[in-house]
């Protein structure tokens, strides 16, 4: 059963990255096996399948969050365009590569400190000193993140005192100030409410066009309404991808079809 | 796909609701099929009474294609289908659209058998158009069969029988129109056989358009408007 | 009650009920009996624990109380019980704190930080882990005897300051260490994951997050250690500190260059709870009035500490919440 894991060359999309026979390791037990998949830059792929299908464990290879427990072991490549540099090899560096790519968590989890401060982050951790830069690039991370007209009175505030989906888009400005050329969500929506998710949803279309996304997802639905592509990973493999379209409503596998209309495969 | 996947959600309910409401369709397609055939039957036989039965079950499958319509609008909202439920979904409502057209024309023609009957039969009774009548039920029967058991085989076939079926009526309407010539009194009655048999003509097509829905419904292949000769191809390949 | 019957309401379930209504609430009131005697039986030991300390302070207030004046804390020990004070011992008490704090806390909390954040897991840190709680219940005057043989005579800093500084030092360390480790765990991996997402150093990690978020939790654990090292007696004796000191060591602060000295570091000294003791070990019963004056002294101190590590974990718990 080989899955198509390369866009349609119809489109003419440029990729973003491209990931080959990407296989991880915790220890002994093998979490994903030989992953092919293209992500297409300034579009949304979701990756949906059922709890435990490595879904998160795919997402958090892209900035090698696996490094930081021990006996994580990754095979394959991931390159990232345009310079075709492996993510994933050891020779390079983990810190380069989150420095390149953002990541949003499932919680929302700002840092206990102001609405400012979690928003430059990412720019003092690189060593960005100049104030006038910092206040610009903050400034414009959360008019990104929609977050502009709420948050501009109040950014001396600890950012514990913004609701969950406040804190979910500040998070996302924290990701996006540093300007990242991929940015990881992993299942961004699931502990907020659908009128907060339903902002994120939108947030979400409105960045693809400066940012390519790549998110995990519980939500069926949710990968319906905003991915343009969808791959499918059940037991750690790569079931099928393609356009969002086509998977929710002609899909090609069996398995992709049990899962999303809900059956027992 | 195949019938059985229809049972096999998770949710016991889900399974209830698509269920059902496929086999309200069938049964809605049960009763278009008995009012075809009466209508035929009246229209050949002069059967006035008939004819007026035949008229008065159209609200039943007007009040019918409505249920289905909400049943399936209930399930969009509540259960959001996707892939082949979301399919099976959607050719059920326009399946309901086309049974009720169909339904329509079966009406048309009982108006016409109640017209005919009170006029002079003529003497090769109305042979062509029973024939006409006859395949064209046949095709009915053989389409709600397909769209029953999900065969995509009977499907094609019947799309491309409708061909013969159109053929069938065209000779019927330049009969007609000979009739007509030679007979200027008798244009009344030919005029309304000939609406009787464009009625059946399109029967006809709302059966092929059923046929066009089961090849969606079973491989998401829009077969409508293009090559026939080509979706098939392809889908023999699969 | 309610549950059952809107589960039973539903359909034939009724029938399948396996007690009564009267035996449900027959059972359930048998229960509830058990849960009142427990509670009663909890509160009456510790009203008996709670009266036990209640009694002991009452009695220090009534012996001490009227000891307790300006002289008492600015005159030094005396032959006679009315003239004597505890100046030197509160002077030295609060010097040997300092050296304490000095010297535990950048050690413990620095060894705090690596073995919870740095130290790869294997046997050596295990053994380094074992240890370090193991030492936090050693009894004291183990490391009395430790002190005497290495600072004392190994180190010659002799009967010093510095020396019983050190000493409680040793004492509290574990107390710190094991305080630290506890406060950075209770920093949330989701708080450490995004951190780390953002590309940041494991040097950036600790000083932009590890340390602020545990600030709270790792001075209470500190002032809980120093407040167990104040009121220690054992080892301090062990080492021999003196029980009359009728002079002050050097200021470290002076009013000539360099203003700051360190020659008090080798002063001789006398602590509260030696004056207590020294004190208590007389047979004139006006000196048991000081040793109570003095230990509701060192009760009042220790309270305080206590009460400021509270105020600090309360402030530091709203300002970092997960």
């Amino acid at each position: 059963m080989a899955a198509i894991s390369h866009i349609d060359p119809k489109e003419a999309l440029a990729v973003k990255a491209r990931v080959e026979q990407l296989s991880f390791y915790y220890g002994d037990a093998q979490a994903l096996n030989r992953v092919s998949l293209d992500l297409a830059e300034r579009r949304i792929t979701a990756l949906i399948g059922a709890s435990g299908c490595g879904k998160s464990t795919f997402l958090r290879c892209f900035n090698r969050l696996h490094d930081l427990y021990p006996e994580s072991r990754y095979e394959g490549q991931i390159l990232l365009k345009p310079d075709d540099i492996n993510i994933i090899s050891k020779a390079v560096d983990p810190l380069e590569v989150r420095l390149r790519i953002g990541m949003v968590f499932q919680k929302p989890n700002p840092f206990p400190k102001t609405i400012f401060e979690n928003v430059a982050y990412g720019l003092k951790v690189r060593g960005v000193r100049d104030r006038h830069f910092i206040e610009e690039r903050v400034e414009g991370a959360l008019r990104q993140a929609s977050l502009w007209a709420e948050t501009r009175d109040r950014l001396q505030d600890s950012a514990m005192t913004l609701s969950g989906g406040q804190q979910q888009r500040l998070c996302i400005a924290r990701a996006l100030a540093p300007q990242p050329e991929l940015l990881l969500l992993d299942e961004p929506t699931s502990a907020l409410d659908p009128i907060a998710t339903a902002n994120i949803e939108e947030l979400l279309s409105e960045l693809k066009e400066q940012v390519t996304i790549l998110i995990v997802t519980h939500n069926m639905q949710q990968a319906a309404r905003v991915s343009d592509f969808t791959a499918f990973m059940h037991l750690g493999e790569l079931v099928e991808f393609g356009d969002t379209d086509t998977v929710f409503t002609t899909p090609r596998q069996k398995k992709t079809e049990d899962y999303i209309t809900g059956r027992y495969g | 796909m195949d019938t059985r996947s229809l049972s096999q959600h998770i949710s016991h309910e889900y399974n209830q609701e698509l269920e059902a409401v496929r086999s309200q369709l069938l049964s809605m397609g049960g009763l278009v099929e008995q009012q075809i055939n009466q209508a035929l039957q009246a229209l050949v036989e002069g059967d006035s009474q008939l004819a007026e039965t035949v008229v008065q079950t159209d609200d039943r499958v007007n009040q019918m294609e409505i249920t289905i319509d909400e049943e399936c609008s209930r399930i969009l909202a509540r259960r959001q289908p996707a892939a082949s439920d979301l399919r099976l979904v959607i050719a059920i409502i326009k399946a309901s659209t086309d049974l009720e057209r169909m339904g329509d024309e079966a009406q048309k023609i009982g108006h016409l058998a109640v017209s005919l009957a009170g006029q002079d039969r003529p003497s090769g009774g109305y042979r062509e158009i029973d024939q006409l009548g006859q395949a064209v039920q046949a095709m009915v029967r053989s389409a709600l069969d397909a769209f029953a058991r999900l065969e995509v085989d009977t499907a094609l076939r019947i799309i491309r029988e409708d061909k013969l079926i159109n053929r069938e009526y065209e000779a019927i309407a330049r009969q007609c129109i000979d009739y007509m010539m030679e007979d200027p009194h008798r244009v009344r009655r030919v005029l309304d056989s000939m609406w009787a048999a464009r009625s059946l003509e399109r029967i006809g097509d709302h059966a092929k358009n059923l046929c066009e829905y089961v090849i969606y419904l079973v491989h998401g292949k829009d077969v409508r408007h293009g090559n026939l000769d080509a979706a098939e191809r392809e889908l023999l390949q699969q | 009650m309610a549950r059952l019957r809107a589960r039973s309401r539903r359909g034939p379930a009724q029938s399948h009920n396996p007690m009564p209504e009267a035996a449900i609430s027959e059972a359930l009131a048998r229960r509830k009996r058990r849960d009142g005697w427990f509670a009663l039986a909890g509160l009456l030991i510790m009203l008996a624990a709670v009266l036990t300390l209640v009694l002991l302070l009452a009695q220090l207030l009534v012996d001490g109380l009227p000891r307790l004046s300006l002289e008492f804390f600015v005159e030094f020990p005396s032959r006679f019980p009315q003239r004597a004070g505890i100046y030197s011992a509160w002077i030295g008490t609060l010097l040997v704190m300092l050296v304490t704090a000095f010297v535990a806390v950048p050690l413990g909390v620095a060894a705090g930080l690596y073995l919870e954040e740095y130290a790869r897991r294997n046997w050596l840190t295990d053994l380094i882990e074992i240890n370090v709680s193991n030492l936090a219940g050693v009894p004291s005057i183990i490391y009395g005897l430790l002190a005497l043989g290495l600072f004392v005579n190994r180190f010659s800093l002799g009967q010093s300051i510095a020396a019983a500084g050190l000493t409680l030092a040793l004492l509290i360390i574990p107390v710190v260490i094991v305080a630290t480790r506890e406060a950075i765990r209770a920093v949330p991996r989701n708080m450490r994951e995004a951190a780390y997402a953002m590309g940041t150093t494991q040097w950036q990690m600790v000083a932009h997050h590890v340390l602020p978020y545990s600030t709270g939790s790792i001075l209470t654990g500190i002032i809980i250690g120093l407040s167990r090292a104040i009121g220690e007696t054992a080892p301090v004796i062990t080492i021999g500190a003196l029980t009359f000191i009728a002079f002050l060591p050097e200021a470290p602060i002076g009013g000539e260059f360099p203003y700051i000295n360190f020659n008090w570091l080798d002063a001789p000294f006398t602590l509260l709870p030696i004056q207590i003791f020294n004190w208590l070990s007389r047979p004139q019963t006006e000196f048991h009035a000081n040793a109570a004056a003095a230990a509701l002294v060192l009760i009042a101190l220790t309270l305080c500490m206590n009460a400021t590590a509270i105020y600090l974990r309360y402030r530091y718990r709203r300002r970092v919440q997960w």
